[in-house]
């Protein structure tokens, strides 16, 4: 019990101590709502995987709506008010998913999506729906005003325009974040494809803070041959332009496994950590605490363990928090290039689909491409702050190495 | 420096000539200039021998990788398709790596890069020399107006520390160093680009407008600078955050100093003591971050010249990637590492401009 | 407002109160600081640390921290006739005042100078911010000035500050401080953390420049032997308060304030034995709730209930000599007593 109490209390003043900066508490609280999203949420929210080939790059808000005869406009706005009447649905659409559990109480009547006889299939149900064929239609917002837009048959036109309206806007569930190029709901496609990318980027980030930690310690704890050995070794990588060389080996491995992915970002980001962490221990080794450690005999693993690490801690954290920022840049920018994988769909992926399928140049579509950039964004931006925060609170006079 | 009577000398006898002889050398050596060259050379060539095997060592060879291309489109046997790539292919994939690696440096000793393996006859140089001055020219500019403005702005935040002023720029600089660049690439050509409407960034492919001639003149200078402007906006923005706050931190201590108090004691206009008392001093520490972020910049044209399709030598990498040309690869990578490498040497060499108190004992 | 001012002083601090405004209350720093100094004169102030002594030098070149208040005084200066107020002057007067007027060659001077600048372009930036542009002759004047501080001066004009010893640097400030011919020069701590040898030579430069050059100096020490040596006049700050005031040899042989005797005795005297070596009892007062009457009364070791009532004025049998004490005969009687101690 009173473990558990103290493990409140010290999270109650952790949350005190990080409130005093906003921009800070700011970040956390993103964090917490990025956790929330992309780790809790998935449970709750299906992915759409599902192709609906009116729904193509919907915008932001676009959903199912009710078209009815002009006549029927304030008849006909639930489907319970369609009981027992003709509705009709295109194929390859959203309708059909959408009218399944209505299928008892009212007749539903299947246009063929590309039935070249009659026209294509919404121009079909659209005649059908103003000569009063049926009494109803389902059909996706974006598709209802681009199709009558974009009618070149003056006739056809006339015919929609006098006879069809919107009883419903709202009927079907709204695309928070539109639709992408498969016409499938990119809100849900974000709130899936955070875990893996975040997950790679925090074993990216451990794995070089880890290397880092026990090299850099190494170094300066025993210092002599080993210090030099060591130094000159990251010296050497760090000459190395690290991007490039990624981008290099993920395009002749080719990897199959984004975690794989993760592991190797986290084997080549250590160096500039390393020297930041030689450099703290050094400094610490200096310090009072210690050199009576040592004049008291206790071996050097004792110090590390007892003396030295307990007083790093936040530098160690927030510093993990830049690597993790740094592997997340990563592994993103060779997602974007078509060099990491691509079948997990992640924000990454979701990006280089927006881009490689054009959706930026297309202003109802670039939802696609824009939603990724922004999640991606504003988690790092969530995560720096975050990291400035923990700098102030914790010792403003540690900097952190990147 | 060391300066022994003849005496001495004559005392000591044949010892003390290998001893000098060993004292001129380690003199050489000990003088700073000599020194870091000589690093910088030799971490030239550790890396880029590195990288040679790191990549000859990757599975898949360009040969491979054309060879099924051959026979998926072509529908030919595999014996075919490989005769024809090997024939016009300037790679032998069943040679040792070590022997490659002898050939290939020794021309690199000569200043060759060697030819492309993927299209025989193209001399790497001159790829190299005709992608790496437009990688330079976007990222020399974005760096210089990023720096200089970092310094401006981050010196603002100092003087107003804690006002709104300063608290907007902080939140800035964290969302300009949060947000990686090439996401702020995509940002700004879909946000300006494409909502906005602002300009055409499919008419901005390339370096250059075609219909120009290119040298020193106006129409040419300009579709250039068209051309490079949103990689150098990209730049910008995504390393003036971390200048800003820099600068600023910097300045803070700079401003606690006691030559600033006594500047204003002295009845300096302040405009002098911005600038040469505060402004010099407080920079100093960021002249050798700008070194360490040319590399970093360098390589990150790689992501940012594909999205803006800005043929530069991150275009030309990643190009001669998914061909697996060897060659092209660590030709980039040798320039990449030279530029690198000599940007801290020559940072290092000419800091003591800016700070006498380096100069003077010739060691950092 | 009285602005009839003797020709010979050359700066009048007239009833300065500061206020610091800090989170936790408001600092009374000082408190009513009145003193006059006079054309070649050099004044000491002395006291503990947290005692206002540097705040009354900063204030004379309103040089004092933002979250500083005066709220009642001023500060005169009189050159050539015309008096000015200090506390009054604009953001530029100001400017053109500071160092043409009144120098301040601060405490731990070492980090004085820009480090990037050669010490010439120091004293041309300096000279130029006040209209002197003409560089030979400014060289001309610092060449002869670093001549008087004991300097090799076309080494010391050329060099950067960090070639210069902590001696040197100290007294090329020294140097400095006097190019533009101030009348007052305002030396904070001018020679801690400086070898004997150095604080030796510099208090040589001092009175052999002050002789020469004619200018008045205010000095802030809490080392006695300073003092005595450098002074004509002696004031002695307790609690933001001048507590004594006099010539230097009253002070240091007929104290009549017990502050100013507890100071003298807690200061070993090499050329007589001294083995009543006694400090004072007890520590500064707290400034945010500072005491009643005479702010020294706690620690006083002849302190009466009157003392903790009222807080006696700035009086003295000699015009020249005041001390704010009301038993001033219970510390002559106590010195006596001392002296015979002594003796025996």
């Amino acid at each position: 019990m009173s473990f558990i109490s103290s493990i409140f209390s010290g999270i109650w003043s952790f949350l005190k101590r990080i409130s005093k900066n906003k921009a800070g508490f700011l970040g956390f609280i993103g964090l917490v709502i990025y956790f929330f999203v992309t780790f809790i949420m998935p449970s709750f929210v299906e992915f759409d995987d599902e192709a609906n080939l009116d729904e193509i790059t919907g915008p932001i808000g676009s959903r199912i709506v009710l078209a009815v005869n002009v006549d029927d406009a304030d008849r006909y706005h639930t489907l319970e008010d369609l009981a027992g009447k003709t509705v009709g649905v295109v194929t390859q659409t959203g309708g059909p998913t959408f009218i399944e559990p209505y299928e008892d109480t009212l007749t539903v009547e299947e246009f063929s999506w590309s039935s070249r006889r009659e026209g294509p299939g919404i121009q079909a149900a659209l005649v059908a729906l103003a000569n009063k064929e049926i009494d109803a239609m389902l059909i996706f917002s974006k598709s209802v005003t681009e199709f009558i837009d974009n009618q070149e048959d003056p006739e056809l036109r006339q015919l929609f325009e006098d006879n069809i309206v919107i009883s419903n806007p709202t009927l079907g569930p709204s695309h928070l974040l539109g639709t992408d190029t498969q016409g499938r709901d990119i809100a849900s496609h974000i709130v899936h494809g955070g875990r893996l990318l975040i997950l790679t980027a925090v074993l990216g980030g451990l794995i070089s803070t880890a290397i880092a930690l026990v090299l850099g310690s190494l170094a300066a704890l025993f210092g002599g041959v080993l210090d030099n050995v060591l130094t000159a070794i990251t010296n050497l990588i760090l000459a190395i332009p690290r991007f490039p060389l990624l981008v290099v080996l993920a395009g002749l491995i080719s990897f199959d496994n984004t975690l794989f992915l993760g592991v190797l970002i986290g084997l080549l980001g250590w160096p500039a950590l390393m020297r930041a962490i030689r450099a703290q221990v050094l400094s610490l080794r200096e310090r009072d605490f210690v050199e009576a450690a040592q004049s008291l005999g206790l071996s050097t693993g004792h110090i590390m363990m007892r003396e030295i690490l307990p007083n790093m801690i936040s530098f160690v954290a927030i510093n993990l928090i830049f690597s993790i920022t740094f592997a997340m840049y990563e592994q993103i920018g060779l997602v974007v290039l078509g060099l990491a994988p691509i079948s997990d769909y992640t924000w990454g992926v979701m990006l280089y689909f927006g881009r490689t399928r054009g959706t930026l140049f297309n202003a109802d579509g670039a939802s696609m491409a824009l939603s990724p950039v922004l999640a991606i964004a504003l988690f790092q931006v969530c995560l720096v702050l975050f990291a400035r925060a923990l700098e102030e609170v914790f010792d403003p006079r540690l900097r952190s190495a990147v | 420096m060391i300066s022994e009577t003849p005496d001495v000398i004559a005392a000591t006898g044949q010892a003390s000539m290998v001893d000098r002889l060993y004292d001129s050398v380690m003199n050489i050596y000990r003088n700073h200039t000599f020194r870091v060259t000589i690093q910088a050379i030799i971490t030239v060539w550790a890396v880029i021998t590195f990288t040679f095997f790191l990549i000859r060592l990757m599975p898949g060879n360009p040969i491979d990788v054309l060879v099924e291309q051959i026979m998926v489109a072509e529908g030919i046997p595999y014996q075919d398709a490989y005769d024809r790539v090997a024939a016009s292919f300037d790679f032998d994939p069943d040679a040792s790596a070590i022997d490659q690696y002898f050939d290939w440096f020794s021309d690199v000793l000569r200043l060759d890069l060697g030819t492309s393996i993927t299209s025989p006859g193209t001399r790497v140089v001159d790829e190299i020399a005709r992608f790496l001055p437009w990688t330079l020219f976007a990222v020399g500019t974005g760096l210089l107006v990023s720096f200089v403005l970092g310094i401006v702005l981050g010196m603002m935040m100092a003087y107003y520390r804690n006002s709104p002023l300063d608290h907007i720029l902080s939140l800035f600089a964290s969302f300009m160093t949060g947000i990686p660049n090439y996401i702020w690439g995509l940002l700004i050509v879909i946000v300006l680009g494409i909502q906005f409407n602002l300009f055409n960034v499919g008419a901005l492919r390339g370096t250059y407008d075609v219909s120009t001639t290119p040298g020193f003149n106006l129409p040419f200078i300009k579709s250039a600078f068209e051309h490079a402007f949103l990689p150098i906006v990209t730049y910008v923005v995504s390393t003036l955050g971390g200048w800003m706050l820099n600068m600023k931190s910097s300045t803070m201590s700079v401003l606690n100093d006691d030559y600033v108090n006594v500047a204003e004691a002295r009845g300096l206009k302040d405009s002098r003591i911005i600038t040469a008392y505060v402004g010099r001093n407080a920079a100093l520490p960021l002249f050798t971050q700008l070194t360490i972020s040319i590399g970093f910049v360098l390589g990150s044209g790689v992501v940012i010249e594909e999205i803006f399709v800005y043929w530069g030598l991150g275009h030309y990498l990643f190009a001669s990637i998914t061909t697996r040309d060897y060659t092209s690869m660590q030709g980039v990578f040798v320039i990449l590492v030279i530029t690198v490498v000599f940007a801290n040497l020559i940072a290092d060499l000419t800091y003591g401009f800016l700070d006498p108190r380096v100069r003077v004992s010739g060691q950092k | 407002m009285n602005q009839k001012m003797n020709d010979d002083v050359v700066l009048r601090v007239d009833d300065l109160s500061i206020v610091y405004r800090t989170k936790r209350g408001n600092v009374q720093a000082t408190t009513d600081i009145s003193f006059d100094l006079k054309r070649g004169e050099a004044m000491a102030l002395i006291g503990e640390s947290g005692s206002g002594k540097t705040t009354v030098s900063l204030s004379l070149i309103r040089k004092l921290p933002k979250n500083a208040l005066v709220t009642k005084g001023q500060v005169l200066y009189q050159r050539e006739g015309n008096v000015r107020d200090v506390l009054k002057l604009s953001k530029r007067q100001l400017r053109e005042f500071r160092w043409k007027d009144c120098a301040m060659v601060f405490q731990g001077s070492q980090n004085a100078f820009n480090p990037v600048l050669k010490i010439r372009k120091q004293f041309e930036d300096t000279a130029r911010a006040h209209g002197w542009t003409d560089k030979e002759a400014v060289r001309q004047r610092a060449l002869e000035l670093l001549r008087l501080v004991r300097l090799d001066p076309e080494r010391v004009y050329e060099a950067y500050p960090h070639e210069l010893s902590g001696g040197m640097k100290q007294r090329t400030l020294l140097a400095l401080g006097v190019l533009l011919n101030p009348q007052v020069v305002i030396l904070d701590e001018p020679t801690t953390a400086l070898d004997i040898l150095t604080q030796r030579a510099i208090i040589d430069v001092l009175n052999d420049m002050q002789k020469k050059l004619n200018f008045s100096i205010i000095f802030i020490s809490h080392d006695l032997s300073l003092a005595a040596e450098m002074a004509d006049i002696v004031a002695t700050v307790y609690a933001g308060e001048i507590v004594e005031i006099g010539p230097v040899n009253d002070i240091f042989y007929d104290p009549q304030h017990p502050y100013t005797h507890g100071l003298l005795t807690s200061v070993p005297k090499l050329d007589h034995e001294q083995d009543l070596l006694t400090s004072i009892k007890g520590a500064p007062p707290n400034l945010i709730t500072p005491p009643s009457g005479c702010k020294f009364h706690p620690r006083c070791p002849y302190v009466t209930e009157k003392c903790s009532v009222d807080g006696p004025p700035l009086a003295g049998d000699k015009p020249e000599h005041l001390a704010a004490c009301w038993h001033k005969d219970a510390l002559l009687k106590a010195r006596e007593e001392l002296a015979q101690e002594v003796a025996q």
